[in-house]
């Protein structure tokens, strides 16, 4: 891949450019604010988590950072240049990809399809024949290869799940954003997943996940952001922010425990 | 990293898009369609031959119509732009030869058609179709109410007769613009417009994060739609002499698109044409076999036969087949 040959090549230093900058960043629906005053940064090649109890305001948040909301207030940058007032597909095309938490399959397409789907737009100039050989690719790395002639609608949960990051990666991001996409798997299955994940970081890939399964994050996140009510509540590495009273306090008599 | 599968199974098929095999029965068409002015057709060969080109014509229309409606698009405008083509055949081909007024009433209909693309970017399903009915009507007062002299008012304008009236070239023309309207469609098929329109239809937003410029593809899918219908309308024209905005642009012609295309087959190069096709000759032979109320059995008919054949005739043909539809 072009991007992880530059970023490689690029001295020690400035490989802590920061790739995403969130500056605070509010959402308000009607009298809910879902989203307050967040702000944070991702540097280049990291793995950061984002964390909450349900209702936080996750989602919402990779909703103002994809552009499928604009935000009622605050900026978001990505690798150095404003993007606050740019649409969904010029994101896509600056490096943003995004897996949903609601899988959102094209379901009359198969799943090769799909895929084809994001790599053949997701950047300027790709054919159409090399958009389908890269796909294929990426569903034999994701472990669909089984599937490419179903139809999307065929699949099981799980199936979705994977074709979510598949049709993401296609789109050839800088900067990855996975919404609960481990949601439902075995502890097996969690760690292929896992895998996969730091491979896309190896690959030149900053990755962004909301994730509700704790293992996970410890295992896999450089630095984890903390969400309650809408609010960045706490930032830190994992045992830093398991450690915070007041994201112990957030936790707290919520279904899903910190420690699920 | 390389291909590591996650399910152990490594290899996965690849297989071409478009399958040759499956063009084979739309070339069978194609075939029979260009033969068929040279079958012994007897006494009734004028009937005969009318009903064959004006089936050619409700091919391209209904064809035309689901090239647009791939791209999630479902209009009841399709009559504005193949009564822009008739019109504006007639009126340009008063000043130069019928081989140029024909794509240039067609490209007229194509730029209009863009601004009806601008504005009802935005909406979608009612709100959609309700915005492209109206559009409709105002082309149609517009060109109802412009002086007299310039577009014939309520009472309808002479048109040049295409090819100076006979059949059997008319016929050949007709074949020759559905087979450029079944090449476009088959074109777009095997090109990246069709992932663009299937993933725009089947989720806009979700193609836009996928980076789908939506706007430029919605817009492209009006234009060549539009274009194609306004052909149709051309053919119309001159094969008719006279048109009024009344019949040019009825209600009728923006529907009947739709359902033969849903009968035939959605979404597909062949469906709309063999939808057009036994419609056509149903309609005919109902006709003339119950003089009164075949419309109601029609009607019937295509009914029940929507309700029963959720994917239209090609469901028929494509059994057990799954993805890309031809
Ligand atoms: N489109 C919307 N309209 C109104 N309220 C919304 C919308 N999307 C989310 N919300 C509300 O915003 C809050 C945050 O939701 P969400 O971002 O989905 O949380 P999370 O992903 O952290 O579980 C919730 O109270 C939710 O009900
Ligand atoms: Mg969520």
């Amino acid at each position: 891949m072009t991007v992880m040959a530059a970023s490689s090549q690029l001295p020690a230093a400035s490989q802590r450019d920061v790739v995403l900058w969130a500056e605070g960043l509010s959402k308000r629906f009607g009298g809910l604010l879902a989203v307050q005053n967040v702000s944070f940064s991702q540097y280049d090649g990291e793995i950061l988590a984002v964390i909450g109890p349900n209702g936080a305001g996750k989602t919402t948040l990779l909703n103002l950072l994809s552009g499928v909301y604009r935000p009622s207030s605050g900026r978001l940058h990505l690798l150095g240049r404003d993007v606050t007032a740019e649409p969904m597909e010029a994101r896509c095309h600056a490096g943003l990809g995004r897996a949903f938490q609601i899988v959102r399959p094209f379901p009359e397409m198969t799943v090769h399809e799909n895929v084809t789907v994001g790599a053949l737009f997701g950047k300027p100039g790709v054919s159409l024949a090399q958009a389908r050989e890269r796909a294929y690719d990426l569903l034999e790395r994701t472990g669909l290869a089984a599937h490419a002639d179903k139809e999307a609608h065929e699949l099981t949960l799980l199936q979705d799940k994977r074709l979510e990051v598949a049709r993401a990666l296609a789109t050839g991001p800088r900067v990855l954003l996975l919404d609960e996409v481990m949601a439902g798997l075995r502890p097996g299955e969690a760690q292929e997943a896992v895998e996969l994940v730091r491979s896309v970081r190896d690959s030149g890939v900053s990755v962004l996940f909301i994730e509700h399964i704790m293992p996970v994050v410890r295992d896999l996140a450089d630095r984890v952001v903390v969400m309650d009510q809408g609010q960045v509540i706490a930032e830190g590495t994992y045992h830093e922010v398991t450690a915070n009273p007041q994201v112990v306090a957030a936790y707290l008599g919520t279904e899903e425990g910190l420690h699920a | 990293m390389e291909g590591r599968a996650l399910d152990g199974s490594r290899a996965v098929v690849r297989r071409p898009d478009v399958p040759l095999r499956s063009l084979l029965p739309l070339g069978l068409f194609f075939l029979l369609a260009l033969a068929f002015p040279f079958l012994p057709l007897g006494e009734r060969a004028e009937y005969l031959m009318q009903i064959a080109f004006f089936t050619l014509v409700a091919g391209v229309l209904a064809l035309s119509w689901d090239i647009l409606a791939r791209s999630g698009q479902v209009s009841l405008a399709h009559a504005a732009f193949y009564g822009l083509g008739a019109y504006g055949f007639a009126l340009l081909g008063k000043v130069m030869p019928w081989f140029l007024a024909m794509p240039a009433a067609a490209l007229l209909a194509g730029l209009i058609s863009l601004v009806l693309g601008a504005v009802t970017m935005r909406l979608s399903g009612m709100y959609f179709a309700i915005a492209t009915l109206a559009f409709t009507e105002v082309v149609r007062t517009i060109i109802q109410n412009l002086p007299e002299g310039a577009a014939g008012g309520a009472n309808g304008l002479l048109v040049p007769a295409l090819l100076g009236g006979n059949a059997r070239a008319q016929y050949f023309l007709a074949f020759g613009i559905l087979l450029l309207t079944a090449l476009v469609s088959l074109a777009i098929r095997r090109s990246r417009l069709h992932h663009a329109f299937a993933a725009i239809r089947q989720g806009e937003e979700t193609a836009r994060v996928l980076g789908v410029s939506v706007v430029k593809y919605k817009l492209l899918a009006f234009f060549i739609s539009s274009v194609l219908a306004a052909l149709g309308g051309v053919l119309y024209a001159g094969k008719t002499f006279f048109i009024n905005p009344l019949e040019t642009f009825s209600l009728a012609n923006s529907i009947a698109p739709l359902t033969t295309s849903i009968f035939g087959g959605l979404y597909t190069t062949l469906g709309p044409i063999l939808g057009a096709t036994v419609l056509r000759v149903a309609e005919e032979v109902l006709h003339n076999a119950i003089k009164n109320g075949y419309l109601v059995v029609y009607g019937l008919v295509l009914m029940l036969s929507i309700l029963w054949l959720p994917r239209g005739l090609m469901g028929l043909l494509r059994r057990g087949k799954r993805g890309g539809d031809v």
